[in-house]
C-alpha cells in the first residue's frame, strides 16, 4: 500500500494504491484513505480510474525524432535524442542569443520539476523565455491576492473552515463537477445552518446545491460584486472598525459604489434586482462570510480587477483573517499553487520571489553556486511567449513540459501556427498528445505512481506522491530529463534527479520569500498530512491559516482597490450575438490528454450546451450538430439543448481540440490571463 | 491622441462626473457646479427619502485630478474670448465647454404656492436635488399626509418613500392614467390599484389649482388636507446659458453625433441637450453620451447615435421597467396582461428585435429581456411570447435504468436499483462517495424499490441531470 494523491486536480484527494487488484483486477489499484482530511476518503471517477493509464497502449516509451527525410516521427535512443536536442538549442542560441529558447511548464508538474526547469531556463539556457499554463489557471487571483492582501495563497486556510461559514459565495466555480469531493464540504455546510450562494452563468451541478443562485451575463461578476457592495453599505452592514484597524483605500472604493444602483446593476449583468437585494441581505445578516472565487471569475481580460472586487466586498464585511471566513481561490491545476510558486513564471524566482528585486537574485543565486548577475530577467507570459514563437526577435525553440498547448491555449489556430513555424519544438509527455504530434522530438515521462514529488493543494498544504511502481522500460523522469539536457547544454551546476534531494534544495533557495517551505521535509509531509507554507524552519508547525494577526503588505493592512468594469473585449454583435463561454466537465480533465485515454471516463466529444429560446430561435434540436463560429474559429458539436444556460449564452467544454479554436487572447493587463471564459459567437443549426 | 486641452464643465451632476472620469489624464478638466455638495448620485435620492440609503453613501468619485468648483454659477458665456463668466463676475476660460446644466422642474399652474413675499409656500417641496430632498426629509417627521402632484416616474418613487416613511401619501395626476408618457391606460390601472393596495389614493384626470389653508384644491373640486406638497410634474432642459449665448436651441440645445453646438468649441451632454428629436431626461443615455464625448475629446472616432433607455421605477412594493418608448414605438405588440394577477407584460417587436417594452406587476425575465433589447438580439419567431410567459416549474422525473444517478462514480438509476442497500450500493458501485450529492436520490430509489408498486421508473423531484 502506497499512499498518494489524486493525479488530477488542485483538491489532491488523498488515496492509497494497492497492488492486490482485488476489486478491479488491476496490477494497481485505487484505494480509499480516509485519514486525510481534504477528501476522507472520497473520489471522483476520475480518481478512481487514475491507474488505467498504467500499462495503456498508448504509452510512450520511446523516444521519437521527426525524420527530416520523411517528416514522421521514429524511435530513437536517448542519448542520441538529447543530443540532437541540446546541440540544435545551442545552435539557435549561437545564432540568435539566449531568448531564443524558450520553456513552457505546467500546474500540473511537481514543485520539484516546476523548480528545476526553472533553473534549466534560467541556469542552463540562460534564457529569460519560461512560463506555464498555470498563467491560464489562477492568475488574475494570483495578482488580486498579491494587490490585496500582499501574498498569493489561493485558501488561506484550510478547505475544511467553510463548513462553518454562515455564508458561501461561489463565484464561477462548479466544484460539484471539477472538484467533486470538495462538495462535499457545501453540504456540511448546510447541514450547519449555513448558506450557499452561487455566481454563474449556468445552473450547474454546484449551483443546484445553492440557496441562492445568481446568473450572470458572462464577464460581468464585477460589477455584480461593486452592486451587492452597494446595499452592503447602503445597509450600513460595513464593519467600519476592522475597515478602520486592518485595512487602507476604503474610502475610495466606497465613492466609487455610488455608480453601482442595482437597477445599473441589472441592467449590466442580468441579474434582477430581487434577486441582488436577497443576496446583500444575506450577507448582510451573517457574521462570517466566505467569497470564493474560480476560473468563471478569473479566466478575463479584467480577471484581476473581478477579483479584486470581490475581496473588496469580502474586506468590506470584514472577514479575511476572521475564522471561517474571508476570501479565497479554488486553484484549478494539480500544482496550480505550487507550480507558480517555484521559478516557472516569467518574472518570479523560487519561494515566490520577484526576479527584478535584487536581493531575491542575490539569494537565489548562492543558492544555484552561479553569479546573481548571470540570472536573466523576466521574460513573456504564456500567451505572449506563444504568440511571439517563430517570430522575428521570438523564440526560435520551445521545451514543452506537462502541458498540450495545442488544446489548452486560446486562439489555439493561431498558436499552432506559431508552433509551426519553431525551428524545433521539443515536448516531454506521456502519451502522444496533440501537441507532441506536431513536435521534432517527443520525450516519454514517467508518470504519476512510477514518480515521487511534492505538489501545494488549493489549500497551500504541501503533500507528497510517493512512487508505487517501476516505470516502464525506455521512459525518464522529467527530472532525469531536464538534467540530461543541463548537462549536455554545459551547465556550470549539477541537476539532481533525487526528488527529495531537489526539494531539499528548493526549501533552501525558497528560505525567507513569501512561500517559503525550508522547514518542510517528506518526513513531515507523511507524519502530518501535509504541511502548510510558509514554514520557515524543520520546528516551525506551517501556516494552516493567514492573515489572523496581519497581512503580508509592508504595512501589515490590506488594501481595497477601486476598480472600473470595462466589459468583455469581444461585445456581442448582430454579426456574432451571443456569448461564448467555456469550461469542464466531471469525467475529464483538462486538455484530456490522460482522461480520454481512460476507458472508464465517459468522452462523448465536445458539445454545445444551449437553452431551449435559442435552440428554438436556430431551429437546433438535442443531439443534433451546431456550428458555434466566431472571429477566430469554427466548430460543430452536437447540441445539449438545457434549460439551465443563460439564452443568451452558449458553453463548450474545452477538453478537445476546437473549443479554444473560438477562444479571444485578449489580455488582463495585470495577470497576462487569457479572456477563455466569453466571446462573441455566433451558432446556427 | 490629441493635445491637452482646457475642458471646462458647466455643471456637476451626474453627466458632468462620467465626463470628468472619461477625459482623466487626457485633458484639464474643471467642473462648474451650483450647488454647494459635492456631485452625487441623483437616481437615489428617493432612497435617501425613503430612508434605505445615507445621505452621503451617494456622492459621486471624482478623480483627483478634476478641478470642482462648488457653488459655481455660470452667468454668460463669451464665445469670442473661450470664457464662461461666473456670478461674482470672475472669469474661467476654455478649449472646450461642456454644457451638463441638466433640467430644472417646472412649476405647475397652481394658484397659492407662492406666498405675496414671493417664496414658496412652506409646504410645498420640490424634487430635484439634495437640498430639496434634505428639506423634505426634514419635513417628514412633523407631517401626517403628503399629496404628490405628478404621476411620473418621479412621482411614484416619492409617494412610495414618504407612504413607506408612514406619512398618508396621495398623488394627483393631471392625465387620465399614471406614468402616462411612459405606459398605456391597462398598464396605469394596474399601477393605481397597486399603489392604492399599498395605502396610497390615486387622483387621475384631475389637476390641481389651488393651495389654500385646508389643503389642496382640485379642478374636480375635491379639497386634499396635507401637511406637504411634492412638486414632481415634470421639468424642462435649462437652456437658458446656451440661448443667451446665441447657439441652436430648441426643445435642448441642439448636438450633433459629436454632441457638439453649433459653436464647434461647444458640446452638450444629458438632459440639457438635444440630439435629433430626442431630449433624455434619464441618466443612462446622459451617461452613454459622457462617455462618447470623452472618447471623441480623447481623438477617437466614434460617432452618437442615440441611446436605448431603460426606466425602472425604485419604488418598494411597485414594479416597473419600461424600455425604450413603448407607446410610440413602431412594430408588432406582444402582451400578456392579467388583470386578475396585476401583470401587464407588452413587448414591442420589430424585425425580431424588442424596440421598446413594458414590463408592470412582474419583472420576471426582466434581465434577459433588457439583454436582447440593448444588444438588438434577432428573436425567434416565439422567442417574444416564450420570453413573457413565465418559466415553468420542471415537474417529476422518472428516471430511466440507464439514467445517470451518481455523476462521481457513473452510475446509473438501474445499478443502483440492483443493490440492496445503502451499504450495498456504496461498495459495489460507490455511489454516494464522490461529491454526496446523490445521496438523496440514491435513498429515494432504493427506498422505492422495497416499497411494494410497480418498480419500473421511479419518480424523482428536481434531480438535476
Amino acid at each position: 500500500m502506497t499512499r498518494t494523491h489524486c493525479p488530477y486536480c488542485s483538491l489532491q484527494c488523498g488515496m492509497t494504491l494497492s497492488r492486490t487488484g482485488q476489486r478491479t483486477g488491476r496490477s494497481l489499484e485505487v484505494q480509499p484513505w480516509p485519514e486525510f482530511p481534504v477528501n476522507e476518503g472520497a473520489l471522483c471517477r476520475k480518481g478512481w480510474a487514475a491507474t488505467a493509464l498504467r500499462g495503456h497502449r498508448e504509452r510512450l516509451t520511446s523516444p521519437l525524432v521527426r525524420d527530416r527525410a520523411t517528416g514522421e516521427l521514429r524511435a530513437a535512443g536517448w542519448e542520441e535524442a538529447l543530443d540532437l536536442v541540446a546541440g540544435r538549442l545551442r545552435e539557435l542560441q549561437g545564432a540568435h542569443g539566449p531568448d531564443a529558447v524558450a520553456v513552457f511548464g505546467g500546474g500540473g508538474l511537481t514543485n520539484e520539476k516546476a523548480y528545476q526547469l526553472g533553473k534549466l531556463a534560467r541556469v542552463a539556457l540562460g534564457t529569460s523565455q519560461i512560463d506555464y499554463n498555470g498563467r491560464w489557471c489562477m492568475s488574475s487571483a494570483a495578482s488580486a491576492g498579491n494587490r490585496a492582501f500582499g501574498i498569493d495563497r489561493g485558501l488561506p486556510f484550510p478547505l475544511a473552515d467553510i463548513e462553518r461559514t454562515d455564508v458561501l459565495v461561489l463565484v464561477g466555480s462548479n466544484l460539484a463537477e471539477t472538484m467533486p469531493p470538495a462538495a462535499r464540504h457545501l453540504d456540511r455546510l448546510r447541514a450547519n445552518g449555513g448558506r450557499v450562494v452561487v455566481v454563474d452563468p449556468r445552473r450547474t451541478a454546484t449551483a443546484e446545491r445553492a440557496d441562492l443562485f445568481l446568473q450572470p451575463v458572462p464577464g460581468t461578476d464585477l460589477p455584480l460584486a461593486l452592486g451587492l457592495l452597494h446595499l452592503l453599505d447602503a445597509a450600513g452592514a460595513v464593519d467600519e472598525e476592522y475597515v478602520a484597524a486592518r485595512t487602507t483605500g476604503w474610502e475610495e472604493v466606497r465613492r466609487s459604489l455610488a455608480a453601482w444602483w442595482p437597477e445599473r446593476v441589472e441592467r449590466v449583468t442580468g441579474v434582477e434586482t430581487a434577486q441582488l437585494r436577497e443576496c446583500a441581505a444575506l450577507l448582510a445578516g451573517a457574521a462570517r462570510v466566505t467569497v470564493l472565487t474560480a476560473r468563471g471569475a478569473e479566466q478575463h481580460a479584467q480577471g484581476t480587477d473581478t477579483v479584486l472586487a470581490w475581496i473588496d466586498l469580502a474586506l468590506a464585511l470584514g472577514m479575511p483573517g476572521k475564522a471561517h471566513a474571508g476570501y479565497g481561490c479554488l486553484t484549478g491545476q494539480g500544482n496550480g499553487q505550487g507550480g507558480r510558486e517555484h521559478g516557472q513564471k516569467a518574472d518570479q524566482l523560487p519561494g515566490y520571489r520577484m526576479i527584478d528585486d535584487p536581493a531575491a537574485r542575490d539569494h537565489v543565486a548562492r543558492v544555484w553556486g552561479v553569479p546573481a548577475a548571470s540570472l536573466p530577467g523576466p521574460g513573456r507570459s504564456a500567451y505572449e511567449l506563444l504568440d511571439a514563437l517563430g517570430t522575428d526577435g521570438g523564440p526560435q525553440a520551445l521545451l514543452v513540459f506537462g502541458s498540450n498547448i495545442v488544446v489548452s491555449a486560446p486562439n489555439a489556430t493561431h498558436v499552432a501556427s506559431r508552433l509551426a513555424d519553431l525551428d524545433l519544438l521539443v515536448v516531454a509527455d506521456i502519451v502522444m498528445s496533440e501537441t507532441a504530434a506536431m513536435a521534432d522530438v517527443v520525450l516519454p515521462v514517467t508518470q504519476w505512481a512510477e514518480e515521487t514529488g511534492t505538489m501545494t493543494n488549493l489549500e497551500g498544504r504541501v503533500i507528497l506522491r510517493e512512487r508505487a511502481v517501476a516505470p516502464p522500460e525506455g521512459v525518464r523522469t522529467d527530472l532525469e530529463v531536464i538534467a540530461g539536457l543541463a548537462e549536455r547544454l554545459g551547465s556550470p551546476i549539477a541537476f539532481s534527479t533525487d526528488a527529495e534531494e531537489v526539494f531539499a534544495e528548493l526549501g533552501r533557495a525558497s528560505s525567507g520569500g513569501r512561500a517559503d517551505y525550508a522547514g518542510i521535509t517528506y518526513d513531515r509531509i507523511r507524519e502530518e498530512h501535509g504541511v502548510f507554507w510558509p514554514c520557515p524552519s524543520t520546528e516551525h508547525p506551517g501556516t494552516p491559516r493567514l492573515f489572523g494577526s496581519g497581512f503580508a503588505t509592508p504595512d501589515g493592512r490590506a488594501r481595497f482597490v477601486a476598480v472600473e468594469h470595462r466589459g468583455p473585449a469581444e461585445p456581442t454583435d448582430a454579426a456574432y450575438p451571443v456569448h461564448l463561454t467555456t469550461g469542464r466537465v466531471l469525467a475529464q480533465y483538462q486538455s484530456g490528454a490522460q482522461t480520454r485515454r481512460v476507458r472508464e471516463l465517459p468522452d462523448d466529444g465536445p458539445f454545445v450546451e444551449l437553452h431551449p429560446m435559442l435552440a428554438d430561435r436556430i431551429g437546433a434540436y438535442d443531439g443534433a450538430p451546431v456550428v458555434v463560429t466566431t472571429r477566430r474559429g469554427e466548430l460543430k458539436a452536437p447540441a445539449r439543448v438545457v434549460s439551465t444556460i443563460r439564452p443568451d449564452t452558449v458553453f463548450v467544454p474545452f477538453h478537445w481540440v476546437g473549443a479554444n479554436r473560438l477562444t479571444h487572447d485578449a489580455l488582463d493587463p495585470a495577470s497576462r490571463m487569457p479572456e477563455f471564459k466569453v466571446c462573441a459567437a455566433a451558432v446556427s443549426a | 491622441m490629441s493635445t491637452r486641452e482646457r475642458v471646462v464643465v458647466v455643471g456637476a451632476g451626474m453627466a458632468a462626473v462620467r465626463l470628468a472620469e472619461g477625459l482623466t489624464g487626457i485633458h484639464d478638466v474643471t467642473l462648474l457646479g451650483d450647488e454647494q455638495h459635492p456631485p452625487y448620485n441623483r437616481i437615489l435620492l428617493s432612497a435617501v427619502l425613503e430612508g434605505t440609503h445615507d445621505p452621503d453613501g451617494i456622492t459621486m468619485s471624482l478623480p483627483g485630478t478634476v478641478d470642482l468648483r462648488r457653488g459655481a454659477r455660470v452667468v454668460e458665456i463669451h464665445r469670442e474670448e473661450r470664457e464662461v463668466e461666473l456670478a461674482d463676475r470672475s472669469r474661467v476660460a476654455y478649449d472646450r465647454l461642456v454644457l451638463a446644466t441638466g433640467s430644472i422642474p417646472t412649476l405647475p399652474p397652481i394658484r397659492g404656492l407662492v406666498r405675496l413675499d414671493g417664496r414658496l409656500d412652506s409646504r410645498v417641496h420640490a424634487f430635484r436635488s439634495l437640498e430639496d430632498c434634505r428639506r423634505l426629509d426634514e419635513a417628514v417627521p412633523g407631517a401626517r399626509n403628503a399629496v404628490v402632484v405628478g404621476g411620473g416616474l418621479l412621482g411614484l418613487q416619492v409617494a412610495r418613500a414618504l407612504g413607506v416613511r408612514g406619512l398618508d401619501t396621495e398623488v394627483v395626476e393631471g392625465g387620465d392614467h399614471l406614468l402616462r408618457s411612459q405606459v398605456d391606460a391597462k398598464a396605469g390601472a394596474i399601477l393605481a390599484r397597486d399603489l392604492g393596495r399599498l395605502g396610497t389614493r390615486v387622483y387621475t384626470g384631475a389637476r390641481a389649482v389651488r393651495l389654500t389653508g385646508t389643503g389642496l384644491v382640485l379642478d374636480n373640486g375635491y379639497v386634499l388636507e396635507t401637511d406637504l406638497v411634492v412638486l414632481t410634474a415634470g421639468g424642462r432642459p435649462s437652456t437658458a446659458l446656451a440661448r443667451r449665448a446665441g447657439l441652436d436651441v430648441r426643445r435642448g440645445v441642439v448636438v450633433d453625433h459629436h454632441l457638439r453646438t453649433s459653436d464647434e468649441r461647444i458640446h452638450a451632454i444629458g438632459d440639457c441637450a438635444q440630439h435629433g428629436l430626442q431630449v433624455t431626461g434619464f441618466v443612462p443615455p446622459a451617461w452613454e453620451q459622457a462617455t462618447l464625448l470623452a472618447r471623441h475629446l480623447a481623438g477617437e472616432q466614434v460617432a452618437y447615435a442615440g441611446s436605448r433607455n431603460v426606466a425602472r421605477l425604485r419604488a418598494t412594493g411597485l414594479d416597473v421597467a419600461v424600455l425604450g418608448d413603448p407607446e410610440h414605438a413602431v412594430g408588432q405588440v406582444v402582451e400578456v396582461s392579467n388583470p386578475v394577477t396585476g401583470t401587464h407584460r407588452r413587448l414591442v417587436v420589430r424585425d425580431g428585435v424588442i424596440v421598446a417594452a413594458t414590463l408592470v406587476g412582474d419583472l420576471s425575465r426582466i434581465g434577459l429581456i433588457t439583454q436582447h433589447y440593448d444588444r438588438g438580439t434577432v428573436l425567434g419567431a416565439s422567442e417574444p411570447g416564450d420570453l413573457l410567459m413565465g418559466e415553468r416549474p420542471a415537474g417529476p422525473v422518472v428516471l430511466p435504468d440507464d439514467a445517470e444517478v451518481c455523476a462521481c462514480a457513473g452510475v446509473s438509476a438501474g445499478a443502483i436499483r440492483a443493490c440492496a442497500s445503502l451499504a450495498d450500493a456504496r461498495e459495489t458501485t460507490r455511489a454516494t462517495t464522490g461529491c454526496g450529492g446523490c445521496a438523496p436520490a440514491v435513498r429515494q430509489l432504493l427506498a422505492q424499490r422495497t416499497s411494494p408498486g410497480p418498480t419500473l421508473g421511479t419518480t424523482l423531484e428536481g434531480t438535476p441531470r
